[in-house]
């Protein structure tokens, strides 16, 4: 048998015999070109990181900045903090008139918050629309949230464990819910809501949004839910249990992490949402995500006001992506892909 | 063909070894096979020459030249790996033919070389199928043709059998064999396996705890044992070892047992064992004959059928079983008394405390 | 383990030695039924329904704002999108955008995973940062990136070497920047998810692979061509799939952005239908028509990639 002629020529890897190699790696990785290229790819991941993360943070110090500070040219990197924009955000106020403002001047009992205002010749009246939506913001989602998951595990785990008629083609139309632009379904309901009054009604909105949810949480545990063995319930039942007293006892308690991760992405989700919210409320039951855009001042667009919403707003966000970061991948792809 | 030489090779992670420094010779056309238990050093040792694992210290040399820190691809060797290490998007043809095309070899002779392979492995009726879609065993024989696909100098393979049912495994064991033997080519095989090894190997290197424990034919290490560890690893059940104490010609074994020593090992003894007389007799279940008039008396414990043969578990005392082999015919029940004899070429001692086997006295037979 | 779960019959619970609860029990039957029933629901009220109500809508002349009745008007809602130059603009604009944007997040997407594939100290952290963006609500984004683009006070342009504002350009308000800038802030919020896909395949690839090649003198292309891009594929296409239709039904980010301006440079096709239906006339049958159709583009894309998946899938 004739062999494949080795290369006599063939150069050892450069640097390699200097070097104490003590951990796990192949020899061609071990030359100076390879660790070469290890740092530069170390430093290019840190700058796509600094990328990602410069319009997040600059949004946040706009937040803190004085009105002036925001829009000022060339944009600031340092800058006094201020809490001016909080305080624009979060409050209505009135103009002073001259005498007023010094009169306000001379005082000493001002609040922290109306000193702020003052900076600026106002006064405080009482609290803006913001507070009130953020509120709505929470109630709805987080209520729609409790019933979408709610439906959805039940849901989840009857077609988890039964051969369901037609199950997969309902599992199918339940996901292509979500491919629907948001437009398409509003139209019509807002025909409806209109009819039955419940047009710009907190009801409305957490009805929307539970059904809206549900093709994803349904998705989502199903694919937690189809990962406990079957057999655990099974020698409950064998024991003696129904098979309800077995779903509560057993099948509930193991897909916790499941029903937790699938709590938060749904409350992200409808936390998030504008196009409903801004086709279907104006006043009552307005969230958060349609107003922010809006928050005009005297004097035209109000960023440091706008970035301190913003900010208040997706805080939330972060630290429970932070939090949720081993399930982000199952998240958005509805529990189709599942790592490691 | 090629001879292979480990020199000082080491490998080290921070301050702890994975394998101390070994030196061998591997000579052309060889099988050897690399034994031990998990983590005692054997894939880390085939890594390094193969390349996909960097010395920490020490020079592989492959015909004489050095190796050490060559990419794998220039060493000319070929790796079998325990989970095959098959494309599944591509079909088997296209599998074996990876290497060639990777090497830009004109595609009549791939075409040729692929056939020619794949006969020689009875998988020509598979060549287009995907692997995801054959048997375990098929798909090993895919790998192997791969590897042989490219002639190399030298064939390493990293426990390609573990992944494999029982059935093909000892198929699949004389398989190797026999194309070691059609083609001669230098073979290092890794394995856990004691069974593998002893059948299929020109001589084995147990390693344990990343320091070689034995090398040597695969009669060597059974008949003569280096250390305890050897002693008990091969065979299947290991070795039967007791802790005796030697005194006045004689060594007492548990169970109120005199066993007397020859002359000839009387001498080697007293020369290697420590002053306190604590020893070590070793021997074989096949060692142990079972005679009403033996001087070694013991009751049965168990009683194994193994169909064409019985093991039985002989008590001595509490707590210390051996095992014994005698013939299907033999019946014994449990708790009845044994007396038994050991055959005197097959008798071996060990050293209590560095665990090392005595060694034999000059001129004795070793069978 | 599907096979397994089709051929389990629907025991009913009297196989139990003893019950452990009082009461009255349900077979499971009527079990699965009660669990479905609320989901089922739900959906049927709110999305079909609605469904069904608006393609009922699209054949007449309905406004929300008269109090007229609807008329009937058979398909010339649908025949006067179709023949309207803008809605084809309109639709030109959606296609450029969902390919560009696509396009582009594919490429950094991917990059990003062959980056991040090998783990080390801080690769977890790093790769939470890089996929916060991706979490935060649309409409937010827009409107801070509105900030970040704006000619005088923006950073954007500081940041890519324009720092005279008076020649730097200006991404929202000039008409062949517009889209870009839009795909800009889209490529910056979902490249993420195209990397944690590819991630997820990626590290699925076993080590041994790139071993076995490595001693096959196989070329880093080579080994990329061969075994990491074919492995990669199938969740690489699930990847683009789930962002081509967001993209293409994208109403939050472009509204926040730029309202479909200047001009209508970049209204895309959701756009229209707000505008359409809650804006000016409120022209609710035209609008359903409209809704349709765009529904009807969307289940054909997705369906082609759906049996294009198929394909990798089985190869």
């Amino acid at each position: 048998m004739t062999a494949v002629p080795s290369n006599p020529n063939a150069v050892p890897t450069p640097g390699a015999p200097n070097v104490n190699v003590n951990f796990s790696t192949r020899v061609d990785k071990v030359s100076r070109g390879a660790r070469w290229t290890r740092n530069v790819r170390a430093v290019i991941i840190i700058i796509i990181a600094l990328i990602m993360l410069i319009p997040t943070v600059w949004m946040a110090m706009t937040a803190f900045k004085s009105r002036p500070d925001a829009v000022a040219v060339p944009p600031k990197v340092f800058f006094e903090p201020s809490l001016e924009g909080f305080v624009s955000l979060l409050t209505n106020r009135r103009q002073l008139t001259a005498t007023e403002i010094a009169e306000y001047q001379a005082r000493t009992d001002l609040a922290w918050a109306d000193q702020i205002a003052l900076v600026r010749g106002q006064t405080i009246i009482g609290p803006s629309d913001f507070p009130r939506q953020l509120l709505n913001s929470l109630i709805i989602a987080g209520v729609s949230t409790i019933f979408s998951v709610g439906f959805g595990v039940l849901a989840a785990y009857a077609f988890s464990r039964f051969p369901v008629p037609g199950k997969d083609d309902l599992l199918f139309f339940i996901l292509s819910q979500r491919m629907l632009p948001p437009v398409v379904v509003t139209i019509p309901i807002f025909l409806m809501y209109r009819q039955v009054g419940l047009y710009d009604t907190h009801f409305g909105m957490i009805l929307l949004y539970t059904a809206f949810n549900l093709s994803f949480s349904v998705w989502l545990l199903k694919g937690f839910i189809d990962e406990i063995p079957r057999e655990y319930e099974e020698a409950a039942m064998v024991d003696g249990y129904t098979r309800l007293q077995a779903f509560r006892k057993i099948v509930l308690p193991q897909a916790t992490t499941g029903i937790a991760a699938t709590t938060v992405f749904t409350l992200i989700f409808s936390w998030n949402e504008y196009a409903f919210a801004l086709m279907l409320t104006s006043d009552v039951a307005r969230t958060a995500p349609p107003s922010i855009p809006l928050v005009l001042g005297t004097g035209g667009i109000e960023w440091a006001a706008i970035a301190a919403g913003s900010l208040a707003f997706l805080i939330p966000v972060v630290i429970v992506t932070f939090l949720l970061r081993k399930h982000l991948l199952r998240g958005v792809t509805f529990g189709a892909i599942r790592k490691g | 063909m090629a001879n292979i030489d480990l020199v000082n090779v080491e490998k080290k992670f921070g301050d702890v070894f994975a394998v101390k420094p070994l030196n061998l010779s591997i000579k052309e056309g060889e099988f050897i096979v690399f034994l031990g238990p998990s983590g005692c050093g054997k894939t880390t040792t085939l890594r390094m020459i193969s390349g996909l694992e960097a010395v920490t210290d020490g020079n592989i040399l492959l015909n004489q030249r050095d190796v050490t820190w060559l990419h794998p691809s220039e060493r000319d060797i070929a790796f079998v790996f325990q989970f095959f290490a098959l494309y599944s998007h591509m079909s088997a043809r296209e599998n074996i033919a990876f290497p060639l095309q990777a090497a830009q070899t004109p595609r009549d002779e791939v075409k040729q070389r692929v056939a020619q392979v794949a006969k020689m492995l009875r998988i020509d009726h598979l060549l287009e199928r995907k692997p995801g879609a054959l048997s375990g065993g098929d798909q090993q024989r895919i790998a192997l043709a791969r590897a042989l696909v490219r002639r190399p100098a030298a064939f390493l393979m990293d426990e390609p059998l573990g992944a494999l049912d029982a059935e093909y495994r000892e198929s699949m064991r004389a398989e190797i064999k026999r194309l070691h033997l059609d083609i001669g080519a230098t073979t290092v095989y890794v394995t856990h396996d004691q069974v593998e090894a002893m059948a299929m190997s020109d001589r084995i290197v147990i390693m344990s705890a990343a320091v070689v424990q034995q090398v040597g034919t695969p009669t060597e290490v059974y008949n003569n044992p280096a250390n305890l560890f050897v002693a008990r690893f091969i065979g299947s059940p290991g070795m039967n070892l007791l802790k005796g104490t030697y005194q006045a010609g004689a060594i007492h074994l548990p169970g109120d047992n005199r066993y007397p020593v020859s002359p000839a090992w009387q001498r080697t003894l007293d020369h290697h064992l420590p002053g306190n007389g604590a020893v070590i007799v070793g021997f074989r279940p096949e060692a142990v004959q079972l005679n009403p008039e033996g001087e070694l008396n013991a009751s049965v414990y168990a009683d194994d059928l193994h169909g064409g043969y019985s093991m039985l578990h002989l008590e001595l005392t509490k707590g210390e079983v051996i095992h014994a082999r005698a013939g299907r015919e033999v019946h014994m029940n449990i708790g009845a008394p044994a007396r038994f004899e050991i055959v005197p070429e097959r008798v071996r001692f060990f050293h209590p405390e560095t665990e090392l086997a005595i060694p034999l006295p000059e001129g004795s037979a070793t069978r | 383990m599907a096979q397994a779960r089709t051929e389990r019959k629907l025991t009913s619970t009297t196989t139990a030695p003893r019950r452990a609860g009082g009461g009255r029990q349900l077979s499971d039957n009527r079990i699965v039924l009660l669990f479905i029933l609320p989901t089922m629901l739900l959906l049927i009220v709110m999305n079909i329904f609605p469904l069904i109500y608006s393609l009922y809508l699209s054949f007449t002349n309905y406004s929300v704002i008269s109090t007229d009745a609807p008329v009937w008007v058979g398909v010339e809602n649908y025949t006067r999108i179709l023949s309207d130059p803008d809605f084809w603009h309109n639709f030109a604009v959606t296609g450029r955008y969902t390919l560009l944007s696509v396009g582009l997040q594919t490429v950094v997407g991917f990059s990003l995973a062959m980056l991040l594939r090998t783990k080390f100290t801080g690769s977890g952290i790093l790769t939470t940062i890089i996929l916060i963006p991706m979490m935060l609500s649309p409409i937010v984004v827009a409107v801070f990136w509105k900030l970040i683009f704006n000619p005088s006070y923006g950073i954007f342009n500081y940041l890519i070497g324009f720092t005279n504002i008076n020649t730097a350009p200006e991404w929202l308000g000039e008409p062949q920047l517009a889209l870009w800038a839009i795909v800009i802030v889209d490529v910056w919020m979902w490249s993420p998810f195209v990397m944690l896909l590819c991630l997820a395949g990626l590290s699925a690839i076993p080590e041994y692979l790139y071993e076995a090649a490595a001693i096959d003198r196989a070329s880093g292309w080579f080994q990329f061509r061969r075994i990491t891009l074919p492995q990669v594929m199938p969740l690489l296409l699930i990847a683009i799939l789930f962002r081509t239709i967001e993209a293409f039904k994208q109403f939050d980010l472009v509204q926040g952005l730029t309202f479909g301006g200047p001009g209508d440079v970049t209204e895309t096709v959701s756009v229209q239908l707000y505008r359409l239906a809650f804006q000016g006339q409120f022209n609710t049958g035209e609008s359903s028509a409209l809704a349709y159709i765009v529904l009807v583009v969307i289940i054909a894309i997705s369906n082609i990639f759906i049996l294009a998946l198929n394909r990798v899938r089985e190869s």
